[in-house]
Parts: C-alpha cells; sequence; structure tokens
C-alpha cells in the first residue's frame, strides 16, 4: 500500500518535473524565437525600404520616412529592366558568366593552395604563408593602376579575363586562409592512415579532406559568389563596353548626382539583383548543414 | 672520406628534398603562377611609387623620402585619418564579432526556422555599401530621421546623428555591428565542426551550459575566431565603400569620417597624387602587418590545431 | 557526321567563349571611343548619335562607354596612367585644367576652320574651353549659375521681387518671408556657406577673382569670414536649411531643399533644371545669383561640358570628324536638345526653339534674361583648385556647426587653400 503509494506519488514528482522542465524549455524556445524575430525585424528593414522606395514616386523616396508608397509604381520594375540602352537580360547574363568562372576558379585554386598551407610540409611554407597574408592588406586602390597597365599589356582590357583568370590563380587569399583554418582542424591520423595505405596526397585531399570540409568550402562558394556578383572596381575599370557591364556596373548608369536620375528603377533593379544571390544563398546553406552529418560520422 | 661517395648522398638528399616539397609546390601552382605573375609586379610597383612624384598623366618623379616625410611632420589630415580609422578598428571588430559570434551560437542549436533567420540575418550583409545603403543611412540618422522618431517614443531627444562631427563614426560603426553576416557565417561552418558528442558527453556528465561553452567550444572554435578576428581587423583598417559612399566620397563632416583609405582615395585619383597615396598605403600596409603579426604570434597561446595536437 | 558534329560543336564552342571572354567586337575601317559620364537620358541620346554618326559614315566605328559621375573620373585617371583615353573624352569646367596642364589633352587650334567647323559659333563659350591661349575643349552646352525656387511657396509668401536684379539683402527678406508666412516649416532657401561656386561669385562681385592671374588665391580673408558672416547671420535668424542637412557635401540634387520640399531656394546649374524639375513637388523657376549692392557683377556663364581630344588618340581626323557632327550636324544636335546645356551655336538653338518642353523653355529664357547680367569668364584655374573646393567645403563645416569663429575659419582657409596651390603646382 505505502509501497504503491510512494511509487505513484514518485511517478508524479517525476511527471511534474518533466512538464515543468518541458515548459522552461517551450519558454526558452519561446524567448530565443521572441529575440530572433525582433532582431529580424531590425535586419529586414532595410529591404523593406528599399522594395518600398523601388515602388514609390520618384520625390516620395527623400522626403517621407514612411514605408508605404503613396501610389505603387509597379512600372518602375518594367521600364527599369528597359531603362538603358541595353536591357537587363544581357547585364544578368555578363554577370552570370563572371560569377560562376570565379566561383569555380576559387573553390578549385584556393582549396589547392589551402590543402599545401594547412597539411603538407615544404621549404619556405612560413615564408609563402607570409607573402599571400600581405596580399590581404595593400589597400587595392593604390595597385589598381599598375594592374591596369599590366592587363593592358596583355591585350586583356575590355575582356572578362582580368576578372576570372586570377580567380584561377588563386588570387583571393581570404579564402586561402579560410580553408587553411578549417583544414587544419582535421585529425592528423586521417592523413596519416591514407598514406599509410598508399594513398597519394591528391587522393587525400580529394578523397578525405575536400569531403570533410563542406562547410568551409560551402562558406567559401556563398562569399565568392556574393563578391563577385557584387563586385564594382574591377569591372568598372575594366570594361568598356556597356553590352558587356555587368549588374551592378550597370545600376550606376541610372544615377547622375549632378543632373537626372531615375532612383525608382534604380532601386526596382537593386531588388532585382539582389533576387538570384538569396536563392544562391539558400542552395549553398544546405552545403553547410550537410556538412553536420559527415562530420558526425568521424 | 672519398669524394666518391659524397655525391650520391648529396644526390640522394635532393632526391629527398626534392620528394619531400614536390607535392605541397604542386598545390600551390596556381597561387604561385597567380602571385609571382600577376600580384607581385603591382605591389612592387605600387612600392616604388611611393618614392616618386605621380600624376598619373605624366611619367613618375624619383623623390626619395620626401612623400613620407610629408606625411609624418606636415600632413594633419593624415593624422586625422589615422585617428578616425584607429577609433573604428577599437570599436567596431569587437562588437561586430560579439555580435556575430552570439547570433551564430543562437543559430546553430534546436531551431526548426534555423535556415530562415540565418538568410534574414545574412540580408544587410547583401546591400553592402551600396547607394541604396548611403541613402537609407542618410535617412535613419538624421536629425528628423527614423531613428530619432524610435526614441522619441521612450522620450528620448536624438541629435543629428550623422551629420554631428562627433557622432557619425558611430552610425558606421552600427552599419559595420548590423552587417555581420558573413563572420556569423563562418562561426556557424566553425560550430558545425564541432562533434556534437562532445556536447552530449558532458551533458550526462551535468556540465553546466557556461563550462561547456569555455571547455569546448571556444577551444575547438579557436581557429576560426582566429580567423575573424585577424581578417576582420585587416577589413576594418582597409574600410573604404562604407565610409565613402555615405560622406559621398569626401570623409565630411569636418573630416569625422576620413577613413585611411578615404583619405588615400582622394589622394590618388581626386588630387593627382598617387606617388603620395602609395607612400600612404604602404604606411597602412606596415600598421596591418604588425597588427596581423601580434596576432600569429600570441595565437600559439590560445589558438591549437587538432592536426597538429599530440 | 561524326567528324562534321564535332566541328561544329567546336565552333560553336568557340564562338561562345569569344563571346564570352571578349567584348570587342569586329574591326571596321577605323574605331574611336567616345567616353562620357552620364544617366539614362543622356545615355539613350548619346548612343543614338553614335547610330547616327555611323550610318551617315560607314568606314567609322564609334565605340561610346559611359558610367555616372562619381565613378567616371576614377576610370579616366586609369585610362590616362595606361595611356589607354578614349579618343574622345567628355570634360567638365572643374577637371579641365587638372587634365589640360598635365598634358592629358590635345589642342584643336588646328583643325578649327578646317575640320571643325565652329567659326560662327558665339565665341564667349567657345573661349571657355581655352587654356593659355589654346583651344582644349570643345563647349557642348553652356550652362550658368542658377537658384531654383519652388514658385508655389514664392506665391503664397508673396515673394515678388525681381529674380534677375535682386541683391543680398532682398534675397534675405525673401528667406525671412517665406519661413514666417509658413510657420518655419519652409526655410527660404538652403544654406549655402559650402557652395564654393556661389562664394567666387561673391568674390568677383567685391571686384577679385578666386583666382589670380598669377594662379595663386587671390580672394581675401575678408571675402570669406563676409561671406561666411551672412550666411550665419541667416541662420541665427532660421531662416535657412537646418545645419544638419547643410553639412552633407556634394549630396545628390534629390536631397536638396526644393526636391525634398523643406526649402523654397537651391542652388544649381541652369543645365540641372530639368532633373530638378523631375524631383521636385512643384513647378520650379530659375532665379540669378543675388547681386552686391553696387559691386560688380559675379555669376558667368561657362561650358557646362566640354568634349575633348585626348593625347592618346590614334585617328585624330576620325574623332574630329565626330567631334564636329556633334555640334554642327543638324540630325544630331537634334537628338541632343538641350540636354548638356545650350548649344554654342546660334543656328543650333534656333532650330531646336520650336521643340523645347516647358522646362526647356525656362532654362532659355532664364538664359536669355541673364546675358547682359552677367561677368566675364573667370581666368582658368591652377592644379590642385579641386583640392582647395574640398576645403573649403571642409573648413565652412565647422563654421556652420559653430565649432570655429567666422573670423578664424577664413584665415586658416585661406592659409589652406595658398599651400594646397603651391604643392599642387
Amino acid at each position: 500500500m505505502t509501497l504503491a503509494h510512494e511509487m505513484e506519488e514518485a511517478a508524479r514528482v517525476a511527471h511534474e518535473l518533466r512538464v515543468k522542465r518541458d515548459q522552461r524549455a517551450r519558454m526558452g524556445r519561446l524567448l530565443k524565437h521572441l529575440f530572433l524575430i525582433s532582431v529580424s525585424i531590425v535586419m529586414l528593414y532595410p529591404l523593406l525600404w528599399l522594395l518600398a522606395s523601388s515602388l514609390k514616386p520618384e520625390n516620395d523616396i527623400f522626403g517621407s520616412l514612411t514605408l508605404w508608397p503613396t501610389e505603387f509604381q509597379w512600372h518602375n520594375y518594367v521600364d527599369g529592366w528597359h531603362g538603358l540602352p541595353v536591357s537587363f537580360t544581357t547585364f544578368y547574363i555578363n554577370s552570370t558568366i563572371v560569377t560562376v568562372l570565379s566561383v569555380i576558379g576559387n573553390l578549385i585554386s584556393c582549396s589547392f593552395a589551402a590543402y599545401a598551407f594547412a597539411r603538407l610540409q615544404f621549404t619556405g611554407r612560413t615564408f609563402l604563408f607570409g607573402l599571400m597574408m600581405m596580399t590581404l592588406m595593400i589597400p587595392y586602390h593604390v595597385v589598381l593602376i599598375p594592374q591596369y597597365v599590366q592587363f593592358l599589356r596583355l591585350g586583356w582590357v575590355d575582356t572578362y579575363l582580368p576578372l576570372v583568370v586570377p580567380r584561377f590563380l588563386a588570387s583571393d587569399a581570404f579564402f586561402i586562409f579560410l580553408m587553411v583554418q578549417f583544414f587544419r582542424q582535421l585529425p592528423r591520423e586521417l592523413d596519416e592512415a591514407a598514406m599509410i595505405d598508399g594513398c597519394s596526397p591528391f587522393k587525400i585531399y580529394w578523397a578525405i579532406i575536400l569531403p570533410l570540409s563542406l562547410p568551409a568550402l560551402g562558406t567559401a562558394a556563398i562569399f565568392s559568389l556574393i563578391w563577385t556578383w557584387e563586385d564594382f572596381l574591377a569591372p568598372l575599370i575594366y570594361l568598356n563596353d556597356i553590352k558587356s557591364y555587368t549588374v551592378p556596373l550597370a545600376l550606376r548608369l541610372f544615377l547622375d548626382q549632378e543632373g537626372q536620375s531615375s532612383y525608382g528603377q534604380m532601386f526596382a533593379m537593386s531588388v532585382l539583383s539582389l533576387v538570384p544571390v538569396v536563392i544562391a544563398f539558400i542552395m549553398f546553406q544546405k552545403l553547410i548543414v550537410r556538412g553536420i552529418a559527415t562530420s558526425g560520422m568521424k | 672520406m672519398s669524394r666518391g661517395s659524397t655525391s650520391p648522398l648529396k644526390a640522394s638528399f635532393m632526391r629527398r628534398f626534392i620528394a619531400r616539397n614536390a607535392p605541397a609546390y604542386a598545390f600551390l601552382t596556381p597561387w604561385l603562377l597567380g602571385f609571382f605573375l600577376l600580384a607581385l609586379g603591382p605591389i612592387l610597383a605600387s612600392l616604388y611609387l611611393s618614392f616618386t612624384r605621380y600624376d598619373m598623366v605624366n611619367a613618375p618623379k624619383w623623390v626619395g623620402l620626401a612623400n613620407y616625410e610629408y606625411m609624418f611632420t606636415r600632413d594633419r589630415r593624415f593624422w586625422k585619418a589615422l585617428n578616425v580609422t584607429f577609433t573604428y578598428v577599437a570599436l567596431a571588430v569587437p562588437a561586430r564579432l560579439i555580435m556575430a559570434l552570439g547570433v551564430a551560437m543562437l543559430l546553430d542549436k534546436g531551431l526548426r526556422t534555423i535556415g530562415l533567420y540565418r538568410a534574414i540575418f545574412y540580408l544587410p550583409s547583401l546591400l553592402g555599401a551600396s547607394i541604396a545603403i548611403a541613402i537609407l543611412w542618410r535617412q535613419l540618422f538624421a536629425a528628423d530621421g527614423v531613428v530619432n522618431a524610435v526614441l522619441g517614443y521612450f522620450g528620448i531627444q536624438g541629435a543629428a546623428w550623422i551629420t554631428n562631427p562627433d557622432t557619425s563614426l558611430y552610425t558606421l560603426v552600427v552599419l559595420a555591428m548590423w552587417q555581420f553576416g558573413s563572420p556569423m557565417l563562418i562561426f556557424l561552418a566553425g560550430l558545425r565542426g564541432i562533434p556534437k558528442d562532445l556536447y552530449e558527453a558532458a551533458e550526462i556528465d551535468g556540465t553546466p551550459k557556461w563550462r561547456q561553452f569555455t571547455r569546448i567550444t571556444l577551444p575547438l572554435l579557436a581557429p576560426v575566431i582566429f580567423f575573424n578576428l585577424v581578417l576582420q581587423t585587416i577589413e576594418a583598417f582597409k574600410t573604404f565603400s562604407s565610409a565613402f559612399i555615405i560622406s559621398n566620397g569626401t570623409g565630411a563632416p569636418a573630416d569625422s569620417l576620413l577613413f585611411y583609405t578615404v583619405y588615400l582615395f582622394n589622394e590618388a585619383f581626386k588630387f593627382f597624387r598617387m606617388g603620395y597615396a602609395s607612400a600612404l598605403a604602404w604606411v597602412l600596409l606596415i600598421i596591418i602587418a604588425i597588427f596581423t603579426a601580434i596576432s600569429f604570434l600570441t595565437s600559439k597561446y590560445w589558438v591549437h590545431y587538432e592536426n597538429e595536437r599530440d | 557526321m561524326e567528324l562534321t558534329r564535332r566541328r561544329l560543336l567546336g565552333a560553336v564552342g568557340a564562338g561562345v567563349a569569344a563571346s564570352a571572354l571578349s567584348a570587342v567586337p569586329a574591326k571596321a575601317a577605323t574605331r574611336i571611343r567616345h567616353y562620357w559620364w552620364g544617366n539614362p537620358e543622356r545615355d539613350k541620346r548619346t548612343f543614338a548619335v553614335i547610330e547616327t554618326f555611323q550610318k551617315a559614315n560607314a568606314g567609322i566605328e564609334v565605340s561610346g562607354e559611359t558610367i555616372g559621375w562619381g565613378d567616371y573620373w576614377t576610370k579616366m585617371a586609369t585610362q590616362t596612367a595606361g595611356r589607354n583615353m578614349a579618343d574622345l573624352v567628355q570634360m567638365d569646367y572643374r577637371y579641365l585644367f587638372e587634365y589640360v596642364r598635365r598634358g592629358a589633352l590635345k589642342p584643336l587650334d588646328e583643325y578649327v576652320g578646317k575640320s571643325l567647323m565652329i567659326k560662327d559659333f558665339d565665341q564667349g563659350p567657345i573661349a571657355g574651353g581655352m587654356v593659355d591661349g589654346k583651344l582644349y575643349a570643345l563647349n557642348i552646352g553652356s550652362n550658368s549659375q542658377v537658384i531654383v525656387h519652388n514658385t508655389r511657396v514664392f506665391k503664397e509668401a508673396g515673394v515678388d521681387v525681381d529674380l534677375i536684379n535682386w541683391t543680398w539683402d532682398d534675397f534675405a527678406r525673401a528667406c525671412e518671408q517665406i519661413t514666417a508666412k509658413s510657420d518655419g516649416k519652409v526655410k527660404g532657401s538652403d544654406d549655402l556657406s559650402l557652395m564654393i561656386e556661389t562664394f567666387e561669385s561673391w568674390v568677383r562681385q567685391n571686384g577679385r577673382e578666386f583666382y589670380g592671374a598669377d594662379g595663386k588665391v587671390a580672394a581675401t580673408v575678408d571675402d570669406v569670414a563676409s561671406y561666411w558672416q551672412m550666411w550665419a547671420n541667416l541662420r541665427k535668424k532660421d531662416v535657412v536649411r537646418s545645419k544638419d542637412k547643410t553639412v552633407i557635401l556634394d549630396p545628390p540634387i534629390a536631397e536638396s531643399g526644393v526636391a525634398v520640399g523643406d526649402t523654397a531656394m537651391s542652388h544649381y546649374w541652369s543645365n540641372q533644371l530639368v532633373g530638378i524639375q523631375a524631383v521636385a513637388k512643384d513647378k520650379i523657376g530659375a532665379a540669378m545669383v543675388p547681386h552686391k549692392k553696387g559691386g560688380k557683377p559675379g555669376q558667368f556663364i561657362k561650358p557646362s561640358m566640354f568634349m575633348s581630344l585626348s593625347r592618346d588618340t590614334k585617328d585624330p581626323e576620325s574623332a574630329i570628324k565626330y567631334m564636329n557632327a556633334w555640334v554642327t550636324d543638324p540630325a544630331i544636335t537634334k537628338i541632343l536638345g538641350l540636354e548638356r546645356g545650350i548649344p554654342a551655336s546660334k543656328a543650333v538653338r534656333d532650330a531646336l526653339a520650336p521643340g523645347l518642353n516647358e522646362t526647356e523653355k525656362l532654362s532659355v529664357a532664364y538664359f536669355d534674361a541673364i546675358q547682359s547680367k552677367v561677368g566675364a569668364l573667370p581666368l582658368p584655374a591652377p592644379k590642385g583648385a579641386g583640392e582647395v573646393r574640398d576645403a573649403f567645403m571642409r573648413i565652412g563645416t565647422s563654421v556652420v556647426l559653430d565649432r570655429a569663429k567666422v573670423k578664424d575659419a577664413a584665415e586658416q582657409f585661406i592659409a589652406d587653400a595658398s599651400d594646397i596651390v603651391e604643392r599642387a603646382q
């Protein structure tokens, strides 16, 4: 009788505890969501502003703080697309070519270099690593002109080569350093075991390091894609023919600080220019997530 | 020892040397080509130009150390630019990193909607330093702007943040914090690399959460924290676009947004002093290099790599 | 079969690669490049001009290259450094002297009257492209300063002063009237403390040039101090735009007071009237920069844009042919209209007159009205003038924000300006 009672009592207490814990967990999750949602609003404000501005009449963009347009100018999107001497279809194709090639180039060449720096012993490693870091530190604007002269001599100006070729030659040290940090985190026993099995360094790179570094590669791919898509200075300097312009360059054609601008159309096209990047972001994000499954296996 | 026997020894040493280094250099080939054929030339050229007077129209004229001398002895705006930039680095880098790490840890665990949040939190970074941001920022932080309207609800009388030289720099720090997307993403990728069973084991042992953070998360995340710290510091020193675009390229008001690179850019492209600008660039390079070197040296004490652990 | 397919694929692949990686089109007999800063409207017109020109001149291919004002000069400097300037570049009054004095442009004198038929043009506007006795830049439109004003607000406030002949006193009174009438909702004017162009007129009204014949700063501390003091007084009366808006330097015209609607007057150039009207809610009008009572004329008519021949041109003959067509060919001048400013050729102006829209008519009428009220073109500015302009805005900012005494700031500006000019030589 007492025993049964005690057991009942214990079960009741246990149940209460569980309910309390669940409640606390639920409360915690709720708080977390509340926090994240309020942060999200702050984060989303500029996008909402951009969206609103793309739909406002021209003289409403600067005068009023309210986001809601007095009159919806949906035509900004259609007009903007055809608002320049060359249609945005061309600019999107150009940007896509440059971006796709750059991402591929970056991933291949930077992961190569990073693998050497992170996993292989060789003479001159520290020195070369230092040189690589130096390329990150120099302000870009002072190498702009020597670089321009160099590409001019190669006859590459007014082509996409200056934008793309350096990417295949690991020009962006950011990605090398990023991958180095991730590659170094992988256990050394992996390579050692593979080496004993007679794997070549390339095999180790390809079959072990890369698959285990998907989060890092995904991150590098996202950044590389976004930064190339948004890059403005290099296309400005190297592209002359408006038919070869990329999207960010084209966006600058809408504005004339000193004269007639088309802000509404510019904002509309800015909104559209974000669409491919957001889609790509969501796609590559999966790579980062998939990384967990793989690293969980080790 | 006879002469004959050293030769094969030397040869075998060479063979081993090559065997040891060949794979690494094979992997490094693209980078080596890029560095020595494309990157190094312009870098050395800018070093040379820093000792010249060069207006970009006529050939550079050698002036020795004159540029550096002018910079350190007579150029008030150079010191102003340094001051602005150092203040910004000291404020923006920690603020952004803490923000990014905090949000990344919140997002790392447990929530089903995490992908959505991640995308939302990255959005401000997508807007980068576009013209839209410049216009928006001026509207947000104007005397009659949105920020003050919000503050007004709480009875706070706000200032003209962006046009007051005392506060304008802080609006850029806020911008930096708000665009924390890229370090956040890198932190997330790093957090994904930490084996979950470590936390499970700690949970079973009853280790409190904050100790899990200091004992598991921080040490294993150290390489990524280190990366973000170094890179964010470098980037902060080189901050250009946001300051340039928000101040319409001038560093106004009253030079309070005169970031080092904005000054450098104006010297080069607006005032035709590419030689002087190159000298400015090399001084900045040395400053950044010192900071980076310090980071690397101290990292021995707090960053440990899995593949170098015994 | 197999072979042909592979060959076909190869050819297609090569074609794709070529079109992807090379933006250079097939060669015509000769190819010249024309580079300008623009906006959607100007770009459309200019590309139409290029097409028209190419149709008439089969052997010449013109490559049109354009980008917005802010980025134009960065790219131009880079191309100049690489000795790869476009054959024809658009020039601005502010930058012309910097480029000429450094030797980046070729003089046009040898072509005038032979292939560049501008003898019958108004000589005043043409002379604007002369530096040290040589013609380096062809005027492709003139403009002058203009005080743009909101006609509705002016009417409501009962401001009925003669806007061509008015003085600074009239201006101040108008500011007070407007502010009072609108209960401070609309201030009289933008605060022009940082506008060196207006200050330049102020100096000339005092009987001096900003830069003297020796290329040194000739404006005095008193000129600067009196100018800044006048605006300080208006600020004190609270009849000009708030200082928070004033210290934003070089804002886009869409952010100016008249465009936004919080002031009734802003300072601009006459070729910008169309652009301002596009963003302003009310109908705008044009007034001269106020005069000094008993002073000399300060305002002047200057080229708004030039076309120049670069030192890197390989085919000057074709380039000049194109340049000539720009200012003389009726089909082309019709396309261009007044978009870049008022043409220097009377024949062209007369041909355009019937087709003008309302705002364009306003700018032509304004132009006619000021002809007899303006002074001569100032002497060409020395190297470093761009930097002096920045210093004026920077030091002026501390006056506007009450961080410096007018007198001290004026002294500092004159000293700094002299240093800048000296260092730039």
